[in-house]
């Protein structure tokens, strides 16, 4: 299965980066995600997780694990989204379907429900700052942070990658993409506070 | 508007969590024979007291987990939290004396009829 190649936001089609007020956006529309949920207290299903994702499940709040391929983020104490960026198919949740063994747990394909804006530049926290209610200087300060929260009104979940200069992907829902979007590009202006 | 701290994801604002009402709420063991008023009472009947509350919250927007939260409902000051399925804790709190002295339980300042059984 081929997944829906259609960016969400119109203005950054086709791998497009846009620069407003020293931020630039960009929108990576077709990465693969995975939602997986299970007890991570079950020694045997996180091991068998952990070798067919040849990575570990994240058991510490808020943050995400990395093997350079994929990223799993934390959800919950027992659900996690798995992200591959460079996948244009569904090889891994087939993968992942077809060695489901275990009665307690639950595998969903979620690639077309968010998008993922990415967000690059030296005032990004000012510029979530004028959205958010929560606290970024404490939940976004280490390079492997996830926070799930309100974008106004929006469920969002903000990841911060790593990297030299400041990088947050933004998941949003497909259908609020650009609604989003043209909130945080209006809010460039006046950063400067 | 208040800060809940989630037993999961740490301190958040209040507009990221649903309150699923009041807490330690147990079904009848025997639906069958459960009079009407019991099930009515089971279903229906809420204490809506005006002071310290035990309530279960969800934390819809972030971890989607439920835990419960012992809460003033006067100040909104919350005085303990704790995951489902754990005892009761001992909480040391008062009611707040009202000048009225109008009834823990009803609504607001104005006292209702009926009290729960």
């Amino acid at each position: 299965m081929i997944l829906n190649r259609e960016n969400a936001v119109i203005e950054l089609k086709d791998q497009t980066i846009k620069e407003y007020g020293g931020i630039e956006f960009q929108e990576i529309a077709f990465a693969q995600k995975i939602n997986l949920r299970g007890n991570s207290n079950n020694k045997s299903f996180m091991t068998l997780q952990g070798k067919l994702l040849d990575a570990v499940l994240p058991t510490k709040s808020n943050t995400y694990t990395n093997n350079g391929k994929i990223k799993i983020l934390w959800l919950g104490p027992n659900e996690w989204l798995i992200v591959d960026e460079d996948k244009k198919n569904n090889e891994l949740f087939l993968k992942l379907e077809k060695s489901d063994s275990h009665e307690e747990s639950a595998i969903t394909d979620v690639s077309e429900n968010r998008t993922i804006i990415r967000i690059r530049g030296k005032k990004i926290f000012n510029l979530l700052a004028k959205f958010l209610v929560i606290d970024l200087d404490k939940n976004l300060s280490n390079d492997s942070s996830v926070v799930q929260t309100l974008f106004v009104k929006v469920p969002i979940i903000l990841v911060r990658n790593n990297s030299n200069v400041v990088e947050i992907d933004l998941y949003v829902n497909r259908s609020h993409a650009n609604y989003v979007y043209n909130l945080l590009v209006d809010g460039t202006k006046n950063l400067d506070f | 508007m208040f800060l809940i701290n989630c037993p999961y994801c740490g301190e958040r604002e209040q507009s990221e969590f649903s309150c699923g009402g009041e807490a330690h709420i147990s079904r009848p063991k025997n639906p069958p024979d459960t009079s009407d008023d019991q099930w009515a009472d089971y279903l229906f009947m809420r204490k809506n007291i005006k002071g310290v509350q035990f309530e279960r919250w969800n934390h819809s927007s972030g971890c989607r987990q439920w835990f419960n939260v012992v809460r003033n409902t006067s100040t909104d000051e919350i005085l303990g939290i704790y995951n489902m399925g754990e005892a009761i804790p001992e909480i040391d709190g008062e009611n707040p004396k009202t000048p009225s002295g109008e009834p823990e339980i009803g609504s607001g300042n104005i006292s209702t009829s009926f009290k729960k059984k």
